[in-house]
């Protein structure tokens, strides 16, 4: 086998150092613990209680599966710690006009026939009036959804049972602290303080030592920016300029407040449209997340305040917090020898729940293109890395604006707004393609799905006027046939489903969610 | 549901194998929607020493078409092909396998190449292509037949080597089955619209055949889309050297080896593709440096064979700047013209047909249809262009024509993509890509590039467990490859079988 392979030994541990605690800070600071040698990769993180996060609930996308998967996490533990429920997709009310409400699920409509996808038989059936069901009917996860059910996905990748997957909501605080303590219990290392100064290198700029109210200085080869809004290190000391993407999505403010749980424990988010933004809904096993994302041009913050609270399902459990935000992204993401990651980066309002998800592809192409023990931060890892970051960033952005643009809600000035404003090009084309012929985006990289945009598009009440021609295959008596016996298979399987929040009590439930359990009842 | 017209009538123009892949394509997905097609045949340029190489996708596609191997194979004496073997006349450079399957199996979840290139740099002395399943049972002069097992290995695929003139007549006989209007012409000319779309063609002055919607197979002719409507092309040739290719036939194998190998010669390149009636030869060069005669002698040297119906074609790589323009679309030759390295020409038609059946116009009006097939066409042109530019630019062979190649421009893709390889042994995913990572790795990695640096999750692995699946995958390649027919074996019985 020729001779024996040896470790590289020899050079210091290379030390990253994390700015910032919340969920980017852990994830990025698990993800490397998790990857990465310890002799050969050190990591320190600073993060400040004085410092909050949001903490009001958060809700994720499957991906965040894979992340838990690759630490290794009990996912029943950390459903318990994190108060974790399940996630099937989420319900947008009243965004294309009041009234209406379709769900966005992890999981597919119908399954392709004759080499052609589904949408294509299902518009087809649709233009010759024959029929009556509405494309949500043909989703799995839809129809579980909306019957309150829950199961693991089958793996049997021929049964109806496995198209689909599912996410969590929990509390990010928790979520955050329960990584925490997974890391640390792993060698990372934790500093309470706050950055108070930050020295260059005279030549390069590139970072090389921060200092804390305290005193202390804590020298890094990398830096990893997970310090939020405030961009402490990309924004503020590398300078990186931010692109400004408030013409698309024109909210920027949010008002997040739990209340108390009443009733069954939905499956999914629900995202409602108000006059001036929407309310997100995010259920929890102790209580449930709620917020106002607005745009403070079309409302200010105490109507918005009045508004929500208004909504509530029960008592809300204290006054509602004001964030504010700016949506975009920095030009780079990663620039010299410091990487954003999380909100220091970019941000998109959470309105298909992609703020971790981003985190989370950022982290694993972090760790593939992380320097070397004994090297410097290389440009052309740093040209990768924000060449898949931005892609990223695009990709959600012209998700995001699909859902405001394309509106009903005639009057509202908002809503109004959005309809008419132009487009990205890359997003205007797709709704060309979907109108014309119900062609969707088919991406290899980044989000969304084919199925995703199929649901929001058809949501937002687009109707295209043509179909792919290979779908005339069929006779339409044999594609009747072929609809109905699906929605049987759907609707069979999910009777058989269990109820969501029985399934929570019997796999991970949290003792303090138990006990309020009993007291709702 | 729509005021427009339905779109029913399409024209293909067209020679050859261009023309009649395009014809089962269309026919056999859109016969049901009613479109309604003729096909008008303008005399062939094929010459009994043409070989159509194939990469592995078209199995899939003849699939479609309802195209049996076994048939096929019969009818174009074609033979298989698992990759490509390079190999140098330079003794600096070693030969290389670039494979149609993967290269190593993931190692504890971490891909192979970094896992490879770290065992080399740690003194590890076995080429990565000895890793590769595929390349090592072509290299045995075997079939590689999956199964549940070598599938849980990796990816295995194969291309063909086909007849060209054999294959354009098998096509041309199933589609005379499919009940398609199929015209000989001699001479074409165009009937424009006021709008500047075409209206109708007349074959040999005298018939009008009219459509709404026309194909342009004439290859590089481009007799609709160039000639008619003068959508220009956009010239590749910063990035290619190679303006003129020998085609020949030289005499076929005893033994017909299922691969074709490329052999750098001081002026070109010469690459022999054997099947079961002949080999096909094509030497390619540049003008500037050979002249024909030289690239003739060269060709002989390389092939170690006296070639035969030798011709001499010029080379223009090129990509169509619209490649759909008003109502006519350009598929083949005729949308790009792509360098001769890697045999990707029936590739690319295919991703046209592919594409146009996807696009297919639901009425009259497709504007919108039009540009996105304008749109991802010229990317997986480009995709395509950039792993042909990767054999040049890296290539470290001796003589002028290779040294004039490295002093190319590089598309700027290519650039990112070989930095990110050399910084990191990472293949930067892009969409619209032909070619996989494994390609890609294969091609770097024979082409003689080092890595600086792998992604430091691998340094997890102990070397033990490097050693370990080295071992066992070594063991498993080579216990695969004896259970394997060897492709002669394999040829036999498949034309004996299906003949009877």
């Amino acid at each position: 086998m020729g001779e024996a392979i040896r470790d590289d030994h020899g050079s210091a541990p290379f030390r990253v150092v994390i700015v910032g605690g919340g969920t980017a800070g852990w994830m990025s600071a698990a993800g490397i613990r998790r990857q990465l040698r310890t002799e050969d990769y050190a990591v320190t993180l600073i993060e400040s209680d004085e410092i909050g996060t949001v903490g009001v609930g958060e809700a994720t996308l499957p991906h965040i599966k894979l992340f838990n998967d690759m630490l290794g996490v009990d996912e029943a533990q950390f459903m318990r710690e994190t108060r974790a429920t399940f996630k099937l997709g989420i319900q947008f009310c009243n965004w294309n006009q009041p009234g209406d409400s379709y769900i966005h699920p992890f999981g597919a409509f119908g399954e392709p026939w004759g080499g052609v996808e589904f949408q294509h038989h299902f518009f087809r059936a649709v233009q010759a009036g024959r029929q009556s069901f509405s494309l949500q009917d043909y989703s799995y996860s839809v129809v579980a959804a909306r019957s309150n059910a829950f199961e693991f996905p089958n793996e049997d990748r021929k049964s109806i049972r496995s198209t689909y997957s599912y996410a969590y909501h929990f509390d990010a605080g928790l979520y955050a602290a329960f990584l925490r303590s997974w890391a640390i219990e792993r060698g990372v290392h934790r500093i309470e303080g706050q950055v108070c100064d930050v020295s260059r290198h005279p030549t390069t700029g590139d970072l090389t030592e921060l200092t804390l109210k305290s005193g202390e200085r804590i020298a890094g080869d990398l830096f990893i920016d997970c310090s939020g809004f405030r961009s402490l290190l990309l924004g503020k000391i590398m300078g990186v300029a931010w692109q400004d993407w408030t013409h698309w999505l024109p909210c920027d403010r949010a008002l997040a407040v739990p209340c108390k749980r009443i009733g069954a424990l939905t499956p999914y988010t629900r995202a409602t449209a108000r006059r001036a933004g929407w309310t997100w809904r995010i259920p929890l096993q102790h209580r449930t997340g709620n917020g106002y994302v607005f745009s403070s041009q079309f409302i200010n913050d105490g109507e918005a305040r009045d508004a929500l609270l208004a909504v509530l399902d029960g008592a809300a459990q204290g006054e509602p917090r004001l964030l504010r935000f700016s949506p975009g992204r920095r030009d780079r993401a990663w620039q010299g020898n410091c990487v954003a990651i999380g909100l220091a980066s970019g941000f998109l309002e959470p309105l298909e729940s992609t703020a971790i998800y981003l985190i989370q592809a950022a982290v694993i192409d972090l760790l593939r293109l992380m320097p070397r023990p004994g090297s410097s931060a290389d440009p052309r890892l740093a040209a990768e890395f924000n060449r898949l970051n931005d892609m990223q960033y695009e990709r959600v952005r012209d998700f995001l604006v699909l859902h405001y643009t394309s509106n009903s809600r005639i009057g509202e000035p908002l809503w109004d707004y959005v309809r008419s404003m132009p487009l990205p090009d890359s997003l205007e084309h797709k709704l060309q393609l979907f109108r014309s012929r119900a062609a969707l985006p088919n991406h290899q990289y980044g989000l969304f799905a084919r199925d995703s945009w199929l649901s929001v598009l058809v949501g937002q009440g687009i109707v295209p006027t043509g179909y792919d021609r290979l779908a005339d295959a069929f006779t339409l008596s044999t594609l009747e046939e072929k609809l109905i016996e699906f929605r049987n298979r759907i609707q069979t399987n999910v009777d058989a489903m269990s109820a969501h929040g029985a399934f929570i009590a019997d796999y991970a439930q949290a003792a303090e969610a138990a006990a309020s359990e009993e007291a709702v009842a | 549901m729509t005021a427009h017209q339905p779109l029913s009538r399409v024209v293909v123009l067209g020679r050859d194998a261009d023309l009649w892949l395009c014809v089962n394509a269309v026919s056999r997905a859109l016969n049901s929607a009613g479109v309604q097609l003729v096909a008008i045949e303008l005399p062939t340029r094929l010459k009994p020493s043409h070989v159509s190489a194939t990469l592995p996708p078209l199995e899939a596609f003849h699939a479609k078409l309802d195209i049996k191997e076994s048939s096929l194979i019969r009818a174009t004496g074609g033979s298989f092909s698992f990759g490509h073997n390079f190999v140098a006349i330079s003794a600096r450079t070693p030969n290389f396998f670039h494979a149609w399957g993967a290269y190593g199996a993931p190692i504890d979840g971490s891909a192979f190449f970094p896992c490879w290139l770290k065992a080399t740099r740690h003194g590890l002395n076995i080429a990565f292509q000895n890793f590769c399943l595929t390349a090592v049972a072509a290299q045995n002069g075997r079939m590689l037949l999956p199964d549940d097992a070598t599938s849980a290995f990796g990816r295995t695929d194969y291309g063909y080597h086909m007849q060209t003139m054999a294959y354009a007549g098998y096509l041309k006989s199933i589609a005379a089955t499919l009940g398609v209007n199929m015209i000989e012409a001699q001479h074409v000319s165009v009937e424009r619209e006021d709008n500047g779309s075409i209206a109708a063609l007349i074959v040999d002055g005298s018939l009008r055949v009219e459509g709404q919607l026309f194909v342009d197979a004439t290859g590089e002719d481009a007799v609709l889309i160039g000639q008619s409507l003068a959508v220009p092309c956009e010239s590749w040739r910063q990035y290619f050297s190679v303006d003129r290719v020998l085609i020949a036939r030289a005499p076929v194998f005893t033994s017909i080896p299922p691969f074709a190998e490329i052999r750098a010669a001081p002026n070109g390149w010469n690459a022999l593709h054997p099947n079961q009636v002949a080999t096909g030869v094509v030497h390619a060069y540049s003008s500037g440096i050979s002249s024909d005669a030289a690239a003739l002698e060269s060709a002989t040297a390389a092939s170690g064979a006296k070639l035969a119906d030798v011709s001499y074609h010029s080379v223009n790589p090129s990509i169509r700047s619209r490649v759909w323009e008003g109502n006519c679309v350009a598929v083949g030759g005729s949308a790009c013209v792509l360098d001769p390295i890697h045999d990707v020409d029936l590739h690319a038609l295919q991703l046209g047909l592919v594409h146009l059946l996807s696009l297919f116009p639901v009425t009259e009006q497709f504007t919108v249809e039009r540009a996105e097939y304008n749109r991802i066409m010229r990317s997986y042109y480009e995709r395509i262009r950039d792993f042909q530019c990767a054999f040049y630019a890296l290539s470290s062979f001796d003589g002028e024509f290779w040294q004039q190649s490295r002093d190319r421009t590089v598309p700027q893709p290519l650039s990112h993509k070989i930095a990110t390889f050399r910084a990191r042994a990472d293949i930067a995913p892009m969409e619209d890509e032909t070619f996989s990572p494994d390609s890609w790795q294969a091609l770097f990695t024979g082409l003689g590039v080092v890595p600086e640096s792998w992604p430091p999750n691998i340094d997890r692995i102990s070397p033990n467990r490097f050693n370990e699946e080295f071992r066992r995958a070594l063991e498993f390649i080579k216990g695969k490859v004896l259970e394997q027919p060897t492709h002669d074996g394999y040829l036999d019985s498949l034309c004996r079988s299906s003949a009877g």
